[in-house]
């Protein structure tokens, strides 16, 4: 009873991140449109330069963020620019070998620059925990999840609250929208591929306290973001939260008591069961789903 | 005439490919036309979905299951490999089976998304059930030369099976492509509600090329897992070696055509293990972002892949026929 | 009577919208029936309801008595129902090519059904541009790729969607007959239009939506007397409506 209590614990907290990569992913699909395969590759590049801010200059990965979070939201501008928005009247198979394709590349550069070793940082508190009604918890993973509360917050409110944020809106719920904006769209796709990036760059960031980083550490996270963001609704910012908790939780429930060899076996499953019998998202509404196919 | 002279170059090519293994004894040139061969197969199998539109990254799941069953079959229980394709053809299409779920459930790129997410399932499954697979050490096949255990003492035999099996799936696709399968998932790939509201069933279509598409990777892994004796869950199911670099193969000569495949594997066999063997000593991974930056320039400037480039000029060629054949 | 098609209290909502709401009619076996309505009435949501393209919400469709509400689209098309789009959608493919995919579903080899796909592409004209690419062919043309894929499923029903919209009045005048001769050759036609003129000289009964609703029905002269049909088209508010 106490452990899976303690393996609960430690799966919602993980999920937190897990949302905060999903919500970069949902937010640059709702607004962009393209279907992100080098998602992942943005969380394995943050956790790279976090890495090197901590071996170089020993700076803590949480200050680091000051730094990485606004590089990654360039890279993600840039990469909108240069990658994405020269295909973005092409067929949406164009748009997945163009990200695939930026994934090899940022995959395999990283194993170039860095070599195929795990990489840590060594942190004080990365193995800290701390005591409450007889369960552990891991204190960079509970710093995690009130970082990815606190950001997904800000999100919600920059989006319901500027005039900015509700242009994106209007794009993600219907992008007939984004045509009769000209122009300004164009910097709307930057800015939300900016954000998107940045968001899963702080998932990067909080999770190097307490584990490591290699070229491939990118891929399940990509799948993991496309799980979440199919099963909490697309443009739907709550759903993604809870749906990046549900798979933290299963995650950990699946990696304790079935094999830890598994647990993508068993979230896998999930979202198969899931298109299957609740097409429409398990939490959100949905939007845009038809772009999915899951109609 | 042309046609002729087109069907007579054709048969001298095939002749010539046949007579290789005599002249040229030299193991690396037989490897290199081998393994040509089988990613032309390998390609042109990936490609039947891609008639219909559909894009997989996970073909390394169809692959594994067929290698990974004959394998099993044979060194567990002794079974030939014979048999072991016909079973390894069976398991791979019942994967199929599988993936049709989303595939016919979901637009493109998800579909994509779950075929990758398949494809690392089935690894990880192989790595965690030692009892049947040995784990991550693999199984490897033991060296008994016989015809029987589909193996050999010299590598002409395998080059002459991976030329049968590119000829075989070539064949096949462009027999699907011109039969009533292939229109529909050309139509579908079109537009899915016209086509379903011209009468044609597109989810059986999708599910019928995934059929193919499956069955025939899992019969062409057999062979190529006797041909090298060992078999291990990173490389049966390599989202490198057998989802991405058919799919790249497929994409660069032209995705959902008949010689895209052949001409995409053609090319990038070769430069792939010259990358990888050449280049990968020096840095490993180079392959990979020379593929990525080829990928990128195909989808800006030769969407349709190098058979688009070709192709004009092969028509031209056979409108010209026609024109003097009425003549 | 002998109704081929029977629709009963058809019912569509998108969000708050009633694109269609309670529609019922009747089509007569062998008869040209019009459709009419200003635009955005619902008649493209209707013959996407009956070709089952859209789900209902609530009503039924039935074809020679059997009933299709719940069928998918492929099995409408093999019990009859054939239909163009309004907004052409030819395949990427050949003209013959984009005529032969249906035929598949009646000859089983490609050289049969290529035979049968040139036969109906001769029927509506269209054999000399037998191996060009839609994308070069004019709207008109391509219009009648629409009607010659929908008539290589052999429907009993067709429904055409504006298949003369956009065409100059050379190109109407010619593709007029064509739907007089589809007719004669046993298929009944459910037709959406909006030149009146072309409507009128062709349907033997017309069938007017407004804003989802059906207003009015009978003949071409009843109709256009019709004080509701006058307002819809002019916009008016009339009472009684
Ligand atoms: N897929 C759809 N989703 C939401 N609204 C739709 C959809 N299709 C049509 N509509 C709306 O339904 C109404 C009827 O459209 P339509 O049937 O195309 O009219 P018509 O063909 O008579 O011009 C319009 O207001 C249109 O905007
Ligand atoms: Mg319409």
């Amino acid at each position: 009873m106490e452990l899976i209590v303690q393996v609960c614990v430690s799966g919602l907290l993980l999920g937190g991140i897990y949302a905060l990569i999903s919500i970069g992913l949902n937010l640059i699909f709702g607004v962009v449109r393209i279907i992100n395969f080098a998602h992942g590759e943005m969380v394995m590049v943050a956790m790279y330069l976090t890495f090197w801010l901590n071996y170089f200059f020993g700076m803590d990965p949480y200050v680091s963020t000051l730094i990485v979070l606004p590089v990654m939201f360039l890279f993600g501008v840039i990469i909108q620019r240069i990658i994405v928005q020269p295909i973005q009247n092409s067929s949406a198979n164009m748009k997945i070998f163009a990200t695939v394709a930026l994934s090899l590349i940022l995959q395999n550069v990283a194993l170039i620059v860095c070599k195929g070793n795990f990489r840590t940082v060594q942190v004080s508190y990365g193995m800290g925990t701390m005591e409450w009604g007889g369960i552990f918890i891991s204190i960079p993973r509970l710093v995690a999840f009130f970082a990815a509360l606190l950001s997904i917050s800000l999100l919600y409110y920059f989006l319901k609250n500027t005039y900015t944020g509700k242009a994106l809106r209007a794009i993600v719920e219907d992008h007939t929208i984004a045509r009769l904006m000209g122009v300004k769209v164009q910097k709307l796709y930057l800015l939300a591929f900016g954000i998107g990036c940045a968001f899963s760059a702080l998932g990067g960031v909080l999770l190097m306290p307490f584990s490591s980083v290699y070229p491939t550490v990118g891929i399940p996270f990509t799948l993991i973001a496309f799980i979440v963001v199919v099963l909490g609704g697309l443009g739907s910012m709550g759903g993604t939260f809870l749906a990046g908790l549900f798979i933290g939780v299963v995650e950990a429930v699946g990696g304790t008591y079935v094999s830890p060899a598994l647990k993508e076996a068993i979230y896998f499953g999930i979202f198969i069961i899931a298109i299957l019998i609740r097409p429409q998202g398990i939490f959100g509404k949905g939007k845009g789903s038809e772009e999915v196919g899951l109609k | 005439m042309r046609n002729n002279k087109l069907k007579t170059a054709a048969a001298i090519f095939l002749l010539g490919l046949l007579a290789v293994p005599l002249y040229f004894t030299s193991t690396f040139v037989l490897h290199m036309f081998t393994l040509v061969f089988f990613y032309i197969a390998l390609t042109a199998a990936w490609n039947i979905p891609a008639f219909g539109g559909k894009f997989s990254l996970g073909h390394a799941a169809f692959f594994g299951l067929g290698g990974y069953t004959a394998a099993i079959l044979y060194v567990k229980l002794g079974i030939s490999p014979f048999i072991g394709v016909v079973a390894g053809t069976f398991v791979a299409m019942l994967g199929g089976v599988i993936l049709s779920f989303p595939l016919v459930r979901l637009k493109g790129p998800f579909f994509t998304l779950a075929s990758i997410a398949f494809a690392e399932v089935l690894r990880m499954v192989a790595v965690d059930w030692r009892s049947l697979t040995n784990g991550s050490v693999g199984i490897n096949i033991p060296f008994k030369p016989s015809w029987l255990n589909l193996t050999f003492t010299s590598g002409a035999p395998f080059y002459y099976m991976a030329l049968g099996l590119a000829l075989l799936v070539i064949g096949l696709a462009w027999w699907i492509r011109s039969s009533s399968l292939g229109y529909h998932l050309r139509a579908a790939a079109a537009d899915e509600d016209a086509a379903r509201a011209l009468g044609i069933n597109t989810a059986k279509a999708h599910f019928m090329g995934l059929m193919w598409s499956s069955g025939l990777t899992g019969m062409i892994a057999v062979f190529y897992v006797f041909y090298n004796y060992v078999l291990e869950p990173g490389t049966a199911f390599s989202m490198d070696l057998f989802s991405l670099q058919p799919a790249m193969n497929g994409i660069i000569g032209g995705m959902g055509t008949v010689w895209g495949p052949v001409i995409g594997a053609i090319i990038m066999t070769p430069l792939g293990e010259f990358l990888r063997f050449y280049l990968g000593t020096i840095q490993q991974g180079l392959n990979f972002v020379v593929y990525g930056l080829m990928l990128i320039a195909v989808v800006n400037f030769v969407p349709g892949g190098i058979v688009s480039l070709i192709e004009p000029w092969f028509k031209k060629k056979k409108s010209g026929d026609s024109s003097a054949a009425d003549n | 009577m002998d109704d081929l098609l029977v629709v009963k209290d058809l019912t569509k909502n998108f969000g708050g919208l009633a694109a269609v709401s309670e529609v019922s009619f009747e089509v007569r076996r062998g008869e040209i029936l019009g459709l009419i309505g200003p635009n955005g009435a619902g008649k493209t949501t209707l013959f996407n309801l009956i070709s089952g393209l859209l789900a209902s919400d609530r009503g039924s469709i039935k074809l020679e008595g059997e009933d299709l509400t719940k069928k998918p689209p492929y099995k409408r098309s093999a019990m009859g129902v054939g239909r163009t789009f309004q907004v052409v959608r030819p395949f990427d493919m050949t003209v013959l090519e984009n005529v032969m995919v249906p035929t598949f579903a009646h000859y089983k080899t490609s050289k049969e059904a290529k035979e049968k796909a040139f036969e109906i592409l001769k029927m509506v004209r269209m054999d000399k541009l037998a191996d060009k690419m839609p994308a070069n062919l004019t709207l008109a043309q391509r219009k009648r790729i629409e009607v010659a894929r929908a008539l290589a499923t052999k429907p009993k029903l067709l429904l055409l969607d504006e298949v003369l919209a956009g065409l100059n009045p050379t190109e109407v005048a010619e593709n007029l007959p064509l739907i007089r001769q589809v007719r004669d050759s046993g298929v009944t036609i459910l037709f959406i239009e909006h030149l009146m003129d072309a409507m009128m000289a062709i349907s033997e009964r017309v069938l007017v939506m407004d804003q989802g609703v059906l207003i009015a029905c009978g003949t071409p002269d009843e109709v256009t007397s019709d004080r509701c049909v006058i307002t819809a088209y002019l916009g008016e508010e009339a009472p009684g409506c």
